[in-house]
């Protein structure tokens, strides 16, 4: 098992000179970009755990859109998740898991199905009103995450490369032409626009993508917040290591895209090609949406012309790890669907911390904000041990090139949080609220 | 001559790979096809991996084949071969690089013993399971 936290270099490098030594030599030491103190911990933790409640119901709901909604042409129910994927059991929990990282039950959370079932309101109604007064899960910012994937094509390469070929063609012809059978109309269009059934097609491949990444992260989540409340869970440290080994363990997990239509299966995207968990969904993740994503609409005005939004997308920096949270906390807007549905699940401590601090309850939306920015850089740093441990050498190594080799890769990885908006420097003291 | 499958059924400290080349379904192009140089992890080069990341890739086979087609290349490439050459192509696609001097390395891990000579090709022991990326 990795613990980062109990190995220091026995050979040692004279100190960096990087803007951000003290977080790189923290790196060294097996460390988190987050500093280690109790109030990190409570806030990561717990913004993890009201983070795995409504991720709980986005990856289901995006499987349910990659596999059944499929091309619906008017698919005003989408977000009506079936009681089959309610019930459906996370691969990651319960008895018949395939690995069990929590202990807890494998079908819909408790507290998620409270939730659907009276809203913020705490009125038992009929699904339809729940949706129209929209006191409901924002399966919107699922949606803009996918997109933000979708988009950054770059970063997926080997992945992209197969939507292309010809066999991914005949597979989504198969699926399309079984979907409208019986529908002269769509079949028409289809016929005339074929690349444009097609490009939707790709996209819904990446609603699976993204719903098997996620389908991961929320018992990861909820075992990290069982472990806490059980006093097992104490350090910065030790809450990064989890992730860690958490990456490993499901690295080799199949990415795929199954569509059931008629009760037959259509492999869209077959297990066979290889995809996996860590290649193919978890690092563009990563890449897509905690550094990259796009400028919000309608929260501020950028001027391409002037330069204000970078030429090349791979410099786009709208992610969590570079946002400034309070302008950002804009009606709307994917990240504040994200905190309305965290804040629906907060743990009872880290709402009075909340209380303690800022405007109390008047700017919890900010704060828990700026706890989910933390905990992310948390997690971005456990890629980056993952990716050294994966790809470099152990922070223990007794070869000189080794630990040069290694200070290169994390001064490298700290240069991206060199530029002003990055928060890096911000998460390093308390006082950021 | 043995094959590469039949050297590394018959050294001890390679039954993780064995294994993992059996669930992967590569045994037969491994012994009958080639030549290809192997870069072979030890069993302590898997025990390193954390808890989980081999059984999860033995269950699923065609992730696991990706993952050892990256350990293999084609043609002999010999220590002396790669003097001169910094990177390789895997049977996966994505290159591996290669430093021979001061010590031979492949990627991030160690040659613990080289130019092992099989009929359809050559093995070198390693130290670390390499990863793409």
């Amino acid at each position: 098992m990795i613990t980062t936290a109990d190995k220091q270099a026995t050979t040692s490098l004279p100190p960096s000179n990087h803007e951000f030594a003290e977080v790189v030599h923290r790196l060294e030491a097996g460390g988190s970009m987050l500093p280690d103190n109790p109030e990190n911990l409570k806030q990561i933790i717990g913004i993890y755990k009201a983070y795995a409640v409504p991720m709980d119901f986005y990856w289901r709901d995006l499987l349910y859109i990659a596999e059944h909604v499929f091309l619906n042409p008017l698919p005003a129910f989408k977000y009506f998740i079936s009681e089959k994927y309610l019930n459906r059991p996370n691969a990651y929990a319960g008895d018949n898991a395939d690995l069990r990282i929590w202990r807890g039950e494998a079908d819909a959370h408790p507290e998620l199905r409270e939730f659907m079932a009276q809203g913020e309101r705490k009125r038992k109604l009929p699904r339809l009103f729940h949706h129209l007064w929209h006191d409901r899960v924002n399966m919107e910012f699922a949606e803009a995450c996918m997109l933000a994937m979708f988009w950054h094509e770059d970063i997926n390469p080997t992945f992209n490369a197969y939507l292309e070929t010809d066999e991914y063609r005949a597979n989504s012809d198969r699926a399309i032409r079984a979907y409208f059978k019986g529908n002269p109309v769509m079949l028409g269009l289809y016929k005339l626009f074929p690349d444009m059934f097609l490009e939707q097609v790709r996209r819904l491949s990446y609603y699976a993508n993204l719903g098997l990444f996620w389908e991961v992260m929320a018992p990861v989540f909820f075992e990290m917040s069982d472990l806490y409340d059980e006093g097992k869970m104490t350090t910065v440290p030790e809450a990064m290591d989890f992730l860690v080994n958490g990456i490993f363990a499901v690295a080799g997990r199949p990415i795929y895209h199954h569509v059931y239509i008629d009760g037959e299966c259509y492999e869209i995207i077959p297990k066979s090609q290889g995809f996996t968990w860590l290649y193919e969904a978890a690092l563009p993740y990563v890449e897509a949406v905690f550094y990259r994503t796009a400028p919000f609409r309608g929260t501020k005005s950028y001027n391409a012309q002037a330069g204000q939004v970078p030429a090349d997308q791979k410099d786009f920096h709208y992610g969590i790890l570079y946002a400034d949270v309070f302008p950002v906390g804009s009606a709307g807007i994917p990240p504040t669907l994200l905190m309305q549905d965290m804040l629906h699940f907060l743990p009872d401590y880290l709402i009075e911390l909340y209380q303690q601090h800022g405007r109390g309850e008047d700017d919890m939306l900010v704060q828990l904000g700026i706890t989910f920015q933390r905990s992310m850089y948390n997690v971005t740093s456990a890629v980056i041990q993952a990716l050294r441990t994966a790809l470099l050498y152990p922070l223990d190594d007794s070869n000189l090139d080794h630990l040069r080799a290694n200070r290169a890769f994390f001064e490298q990885q700290m240069d991206r949080f060199k530029r002003p908006e990055a928060r890096l420097r911000d998460i390093q003291s308390q006082n950021y609220r | 001559m043995p094959s590469i499958v039949d050297i590394a059924v018959q050294t001890e400290g390679f039954s993780t790979l064995v294994a993992a080349v059996q669930a992967a379904g590569l045994v037969e192009v491994l012994a009958t096809g080639g030549p290809f140089t192997v870069f072979a992890p030890t069993d302590d080069a898997f025990a390193k991996l954390p808890p989980g990341t081999v059984q999860t890739l033995v269950d699923n086979p065609p992730q696991l084949a990706r993952i050892l087609k990256f350990h293999v290349v084609a043609g002999c490439w010999k220590k002396d071969d790669l003097m001169t050459q910094h990177e390789l192509n895997s049977l996966e696609s994505s290159p591996i690089p290669i430093r021979v001097s001061p010590i031979f390395e492949v990627k991030n891990a160690t040659v613990l013993a080289a130019d092992i000579e099989a009929d359809n090709g050559i093995i070198h022991v390693i130290d670390n399971v390499i990863l793409m990326g």
